[in-house]
């Protein structure tokens, strides 16, 4: 995603299958498993706490949690978790929660349908990776997956720049996502 | 009026009540429920048998259950549907019926029930051309849409954006549901002492949106004014609300200050009112910290159910109706108010003083919408 013409864009994180950065601090991790990742960016203060439930978490919940982690170590923004922050997050990705959906079903299915997997079910909205991150950072702003017929990933960031000038959110992450990379961006129209 | 301001000319509705609005208000008005033990599924080793499903539509149509709504309804107000408008599609699992077939029998391919996909079908129904948008923010879905829509009018960005609604009850959703304990086993009794969770219902609908300054060029009769909105977030759990209403009471904070409105200027409150006993109580606490004493406040999901998706949009399209009539209809499924609630909802229709009304949803991952109406 082209983000150099937007001015609003104070920092941004990637992850994708071995490996993770930020290109602001010029820093990249590598990693076997998301897991560990975990272990090594709580060391290094890019998380300032434990992910809780991030065992239970979809796989694109995953993503989209650690590149927010990486786009607000980028920005320079620091969190704590009793202080939650007026800072909204919007989100865009091809499938949406289609392999979650598929997970539920075919559980449900393969059980005789009787019972479906709450913790499976929860992630069967193409919102809940931006869900389950607002929840992890505290971000009360505005929460919307967004998704443009014909150019999802530019749209989407113009769309955030256009709700922080509109002053539908102060600060916003912007955030693509698939069930294995993503990238996070972090829009302020603050002037520091 | 200002030029910009975000103008409703054309809506409509398919609810269990039958399709259109008139049906629908005055099922309200007869204070009957739509919600019945639901056939189109086996319902019987769930905790409730519930659902306010659309007559006539069901698994094994030529098309998904969602388009079985939405053709019908746009097909017959297409001419009133501009070619240049911005379409937004707003739901929470659109044609997951397609993905239900693909994982019982095989067939088709699940990527079909996409709301991409959904929304391609959608332009291809209206004759719209041009982009468009997805918007899903969980059971807030359709009231994000409408102030999105309503955003990019008011901005100048657009002077025309069709926001269409739609979704289903399907196996897959009633499973979830029924997964989580959040299904009433009766039909579902918003703000009662004892309500025991929500009905789902199917729902779709349309709204266009238009500039003020567009609408009269074009000798549009105006239906209503989205005059303001906004969004938040309670950060708190994926499925259940915040405890103390504060992230709804910011968020209508919030919408009152965009429209330029005070609390005493709002008639009436359009509550997302579900019947689970966290959402409805939450709600009274945003509602007591901003309004302080009671005044009307209805719920339309004991009648028509938890359309979800489409449920801002629906109760968009009553919201306006009360504005035109001047009547508060009764919370149906509503027998003995709990505490809470009591002096705001009523078993009586009840007159509208103001011209202000106020919509709220809620939804998974603690999204709360606002929307600000006038007539």
């Amino acid at each position: 995603m082209n983000c150099k013409n937007n001015s609003l864009v104070k920092g941004s994180g990637w992850i994708k299958e071995g490996s993770c950065g930020c290109p602001g601090k010029n820093k990249e991790w590598q990693y076997t498993d998301v897991r560990s990742l975990c272990a090594h960016l709580l060391a290094d203060s890019v998380l300032a706490y434990p992910i809780d439930n991030f065992g239970r978490f979809n796989r694109e919940s995953r993503l989209v949690v650690l590149s927010a982690a990486l786009a607000l170590y980028d920005a320079g923004i620091v969190y704590a978790r009793d202080r939650k922050q007026d800072i909204g997050i919007v989100g865009t990705s091809a499938d949406g929660s289609l392999s979650s959906n598929l997970d539920y079903f075919r559980d449900y299915a393969s059980c005789g349908r009787t019972l479906g997997r709450g913790n499976f079910f929860i992630y069967t909205l193409a919102s809940s990776p931006l869900a389950e991150t607002s929840i992890h950072f505290g971000l009360q702003g505005p929460l919307v997956f967004l998704r443009h017929a014909e150019d999802p990933e530019e749209k989407m960031l113009a769309q955030a720049e256009f709700m922080i000038q509109n002053r539908d959110a102060r600060v916003l992450l912007a955030v693509v996502f698939d069930p294995q990379k993503a990238a996070c961006y972090y829009l302020s129209g603050d002037k520091t | 009026m200002r030029e910009e301001t975000a103008v409703i000319t054309n809506v409509d509705i398919w609810t269990a009540y039958g399709r259109g609005i008139e049906c629908c208000w005055e099922g309200l008005l007869r204070g009957k429920t739509a919600i019945q033990p639901c056939t189109r599924f086996d319902t019987g080793h769930f905790p409730s048998r519930m659902a306010a499903v659309v007559e006539g539509i069901g698994y094994g149509g030529k098309s998904s259950l969602v388009m079985q709504m939405l053709v019908p309804l746009l097909e017959s107000n297409k001419s009133l549907l501009p070619s240049d408008a911005v379409p937004v599609l707003a739901s929470t699992t659109g044609e997951i019926d397609l993905l239900e077939k693909n994982v019982f029998e095989g067939t088709g391919g699940a990527v079909e029930s996409g709301l991409g996909v959904l929304l391609e079908k959608l332009k291809a129904v209206t004759g719209i051309k041009g982009g468009g948008f997805v918007v899903s923010s969980a059971c807030a879905s359709s009231s994000a849409a409408l102030g999105f829509a309503a955003g990019l009018i008011q901005n100048g960005k657009h002077d025309c954006v069709l926001v269409a609604a739609v979704d289903a009850v399907t196996e897959f959703v009633f499973s979830g549901f029924s997964s989580l304990m959040a299904l009433d086993p009766e039909p579902a009794k918003p703000f009662d002492r004892k309500r025991a969770g929500l009905s789902l219902g199917d729902g779709a609908g349309f709204i266009l949106l238009m500039s003020c300054a567009r609408a009269q060029r074009e000798g549009r009769v105006v239906i209503g004014e989205i005059a303001g909105w906004a969004m938040t977030n309670d950060a708190n759990h994926m499925t259940g609300p915040s405890r103390d209403g504060s992230g709804l009471k910011c968020a209508i904070q919030k919408a009152l200050e965009r429209a330029d409105v005070s609390a005493g200027d709002v008639g009436a409150i359009s509550s997302h009112g579900t019947g689970t006993v966290y959402n409805d109580s939450m709600e009274m606490k945003a509602y007591a910290g901003v309004f302080g004493n009671p005044m009307p406040l209805y719920s339309i999901k004991g009648a028509v159910g938890h359309t979800m998706g489409a449920a801002g949009l629906i109760e968009t399209a009553i919201a306006l109706r009360v504005l035109r009539e001047r009547v508060i209809p009764a919370t149906i499924g509503l027998r003995d108010a709990d505490p809470e609630a009591q002096n705001w909802v009523s078993l009586e229709k009840r007159k509208l003083e103001k011209n202000v009304v106020l919509l709220n949803n809620s939804g998974f991952g603690g999204v709360n919408a606002a929307l600000i109406l006038k007539g």
